[in-house]
């Protein structure tokens, strides 16, 4: 059975001094596909400004919008209601030699590639081999996500918006970015095309209709074995009804929730919160 | 010397000229050909020059040494360093040499646009599997953030510069495309203009096209490409300032077009429209061209601390309220790699083959050539397949062992960088070196202007000459020189119906209705266009 969800997320910056100007983009929106169909979304600022919506190369919808009169906070409240079902295990599971034939490679090559957040190690690379012996790239999947969960534990403060997979793994910690840039440069480093997810995550399993929850701004991986699917490596369960994903890319770089750039005093991200309501 | 040389070269200037023995002396030289003598393009102005004595030719390059120290004065007021001393012998095209070219270049223009459309919309050439999806993501230039942008004209290539060389038979080949910010066509006008103060005489006896009237073109192609409701296009050129090397070439081209020179601090963005700002308020700004790379464009979309370009520039060309020129993204059309596909994609975008083939060229990324690269490095040109001014270039026959280690380890960690090429024997030109004239190597950069209707190349272009004796190697970082490339106008009406476009061949008497096809004649109407 499906769950419908209403999703408000309310976030933004507090300046230290008053901001003139600002240009800004917004990734906030949710998608459909065949396990999750978006009913209706919004997006709202403070100040008020004049968004300009489009679609980025990514799939993602893009809200842009600048400010131009002076003010020391900016609020970013993105709104929608979305259907989301359980996303079983695909029923193909492709081979190896079907996920590294040259057909494969060419197609995903930007889920592959290295990049700043998702760097080539050594180590890293020789673990998740040793992760493959035996096993099929979709059981491969499995299994590195569970290595991850149980490498990293789960902690704020230790990694930043910058952090690398080394970096978090050379930690020991990290959040849920962290978890999926570990997964990605696994995953790659055996071959199997893998994605970043940026989403939502309701948190109570169990939740009534009507009962509004702490949601998170959450991350996930999607690997492609024959089909893409998606896992998630920071509470080593599978993508299900709590799960509402908005974009997907090669890294947090290209579905970067809220990025800009402004003139004026330094910037802190006020309280981010997402209201998750169980409506159906 | 050889009996041809001594019956054709005057005693002096052209002593020892075609000398057997001279490095690359299977390069095709555009003066002489070694059987039958002076080819008809040069015959005029080997005439002319022939009888001349050393010391008349010292006394020449001492008036355009004079001429250009004069401009020089205007140049250092404005921050100009110019680059390459210009040679006193031109270099000659004649009409149906040009009207190949120029169809050539014409045509790579038309496929290119088609391409770079596709490639910043559907990819229908990858979808149809004519070129591998890795070979555009992995472009150092395809900037995600110009996808799905459609300038209102179609016109992605405003400005394109194609550098060609004439091999050993003498037939012109691309060497490289240039779609960003091709640079130089100051010095085209420039040259020309310091000729024809100092050399009028040479003009009297020849038909030359003119080169003056690009701003012309180029206004016109960029009025063109503004958005649709956009009556009066307000055109800026965006340069990144004083400190930039081709600061003059941006300041004439403003200067010429009549329209305003600006930096990125002078202009925002506000509601996804562009405004200037000036001393009467804010004034809306329809098109952009300019002369900063793609990633300094606009920090919200690059690189978040520069300050050069304007913030929210790309959304701002996206929603279609701003067009800019040439547009984001071009790099993916001049990569070298892509450049090795140019003859699928003329045959998948126009149905036809090349008019100006490419230099033949080994692809690293495939294993099998990068094969025979590895073990032909000490015979070829190696050169990174990302960007220009001869950075990074190997060139095997000089390079050392250690060299040539240097270059197989790089190769080897990056097959995708890097490109390979025989050495081709570029073309020779008689250049003044010290009292004689000698062959020495040249290429050529044409450049072209699109306005959506016709793609107008200038006639003419960049000629660069390498000066040390036997150097190939032309770029200016090089020690090289540029001279004035004369296109002729067809002299006999009869051929015009083999010319295509802007009547090349009408030689007309009233030429200031026409200046483009105009002889040159004199300073006065040189210094008439300043």
């Amino acid at each position: 059975m499906n769950w419908r969800l209403r999703v408000v997320h309310t976030t933004g910056y507090r300046y230290a001094t008053a901001v003139t100007q600002s240009y800004n983009e917004a990734r906030l929106t949710p998608r459909s596909d065949d396990r999750q169909n978006l009913m209706v979304s919004r997006l709202e600022t403070v100040p008020a400004a004049r968004g300009y919506r489009y679609t980025d190369y990514w799939g993602t919808e893009v809200n842009a919008f600048d400010l131009h009169t002076p003010h020391t906070e900016l609020k970013v409240v993105a709104a929608s209601v979305v259907e989301t079902a359980e996303q079983p295990l695909p029923a193909v599971d492709a081979t190896w030699s079907d996920v590294r034939a040259p057909e494969s490679v060419d197609k995903y090559a930007e889920y592959l590639e290295w990049t700043t957040y998702v760097p080539k190690h050594r180590e890293l690379g020789a673990v998740a081999r040793s992760l493959r012996k035996g096993r099929t790239p979709q059981e491969t999947v499995l299994v590195v996500s569970k290595w991850v969960h149980d490498t990293l534990k789960y902690q704020r403060g230790t990694t930043g918006v910058h952090s690398s997979a080394v970096d978090a793994w050379q930690a020991g910690e990290g959040v849920c970015q962290d978890y999926a840039h570990l997964t990605l440069a696994m995953l790659r480093a055996v071959g199997i095309p893998a994605r970043y997810v940026s989403g939502y995550l309701h948190t109570k399993p169990d939740a009534a209709v009507g009962e509004t929850v702490v949601g998170e701004s959450h991350a996930w991986v999607e690997a492609w074995t024959g089909d893409w699917w998606g896992f998630d490596p920071t509470n080593d369960i599978p993508i299900a009804h709590r799960h509402v994903w908005v974009a997907t890319g090669r890294d947090y770089g290209d579905v970067s929730p809220l990025k800009g750039i402004y003139s004026g005093g330094a910037a802190t991200a006020i309280e981010v919160t997402v209201d998750m309501t169980r409506l159906a | 010397m050889s009996p041809a040389s001594s019956r054709l070269a005057g005693p002096q200037l052209f002593a020892g000229y075609l000398d057997p023995r001279r490095p690359h002396a299977g390069a095709y030289d555009e003066m002489f050909d070694p059987v039958d003598g002076v080819r008809t393009a040069y015959k005029r102005l080997h005439d002319s020059l022939e009888p001349l004595q050393p010391a008349d030719l010292t006394t020449r390059a001492e008036a355009l040494d004079r001429a250009l120290v004069d401009q020089g004065i205007t140049f250092s007021l404005s921050g100009q360093e110019r680059p390459f001393p210009l040679d006193l012998v031109p270099r000659v095209i004649t009409a149906s040499e040009w009207s190949r070219l120029e169809r050539g270049i014409v045509q790579r223009v038309r496929a290119l646009e088609a391409f770079l459309a596709d490639i910043y919309g559907e990819q229908q050439i990858v979808a149809d599997g004519v070129l591998p999806r890795r070979l555009i993501t992995s472009c150092e230039h395809f900037h995600r953030q110009a996808a799905g942008i459609a300038p209102p004209n179609g016109v992605r290539i405003h400005v394109a510069g194609i550098d060609v060389v004439r091999d050993e038979q003498g037939d012109f080949r691309v060497l490289e495309d240039n779609l960003r910010s091709p640079s130089g066509v100051s010095y085209v006008m420039e040259n020309r203009r310091t000729m024809a103060r100092v050399f009028p005489d040479l003009f009297a006896k020849h038909r030359v096209r003119a080169v003056g009237d690009y701003a012309v073109h180029l206004l016109r192609a960029l009025r063109a490409a503004a958005p649709p409701g956009a009556t009066d296009p307000n055109v800026v050129v965006l340069t990144p300032g004083v400190y930039n090397s081709a600061y003059f070439e941006h300041s004439l081209l403003a200067r010429q077009m009549g329209v305003e020179l600006v930096e990125g601090r002078d202009l925002f963005a506000r509601n996804n429209v562009i405004y200037l700002r000036t001393t009467e308020g804010e004034q809306r700004v329809d098109v952009i061209y300019r002369r900063i790379d793609d990633e300094f464009l606009d920090p919200v979309q690059f690189e978040p601390d520069s300050v050069l370009g304007v913030a929210g520039l790309v959304n701002a060309a996206r929603a279609g309220n701003v067009v800019i020129a040439n547009a984001i993204g071009n790099g993916v059309g001049d990569d070298k790699l892509v450049y090795t596909y140019l003859p699928e994609i003329l045959k998948y975008y126009l149905g036809e083959t090349p008019l100006l083939p490419n230099v033949d060229t080994f692809r690293c990324w495939l294993p099998a050539e990068q094969a025979e690269v590895l073990d032909r490095l000490d015979e070829l040109v190696t050169k990174p397949v990302e960007g220009s001014g001869g950075y990074g270039i190997v060139f095997g026959p000089d390079a050392s062992p250690k060299e040539l280690a240097a270059q197989r380890r790089r190769i080897r960690a990056n097959p995708r960088g890097w490109i390979a090429q025989p050495v081709v024997q570029l073309s020779t030109v008689p250049t003044k070196v010290g009292e004689r004239l000698q062959p020495r190597h040249v290429d050529l950069r044409p450049f072209a202007v699109n306005d959506g209707d016709s793609v107008f190349v200038l006639p003419g272009g960049l000629t660069r000459v390498a000066i040390p004796e036997g150097s190939l190697i032309v770029n200016s970082s090089q020690g090289g020189g540029s001279k004035d490339t004369w296109v002729l106008a067809q002299r006999a009406s009869g051929e015009d119906a083999e010319l295509r476009g802007r009547g090349l061949g009408a030689v007309k008497s009233d030429e200031a209705s026409t200046p483009e096809q105009g002889p040159e004649l004199n300073l006065a109407q040189q210094q008439q266009q300043q």
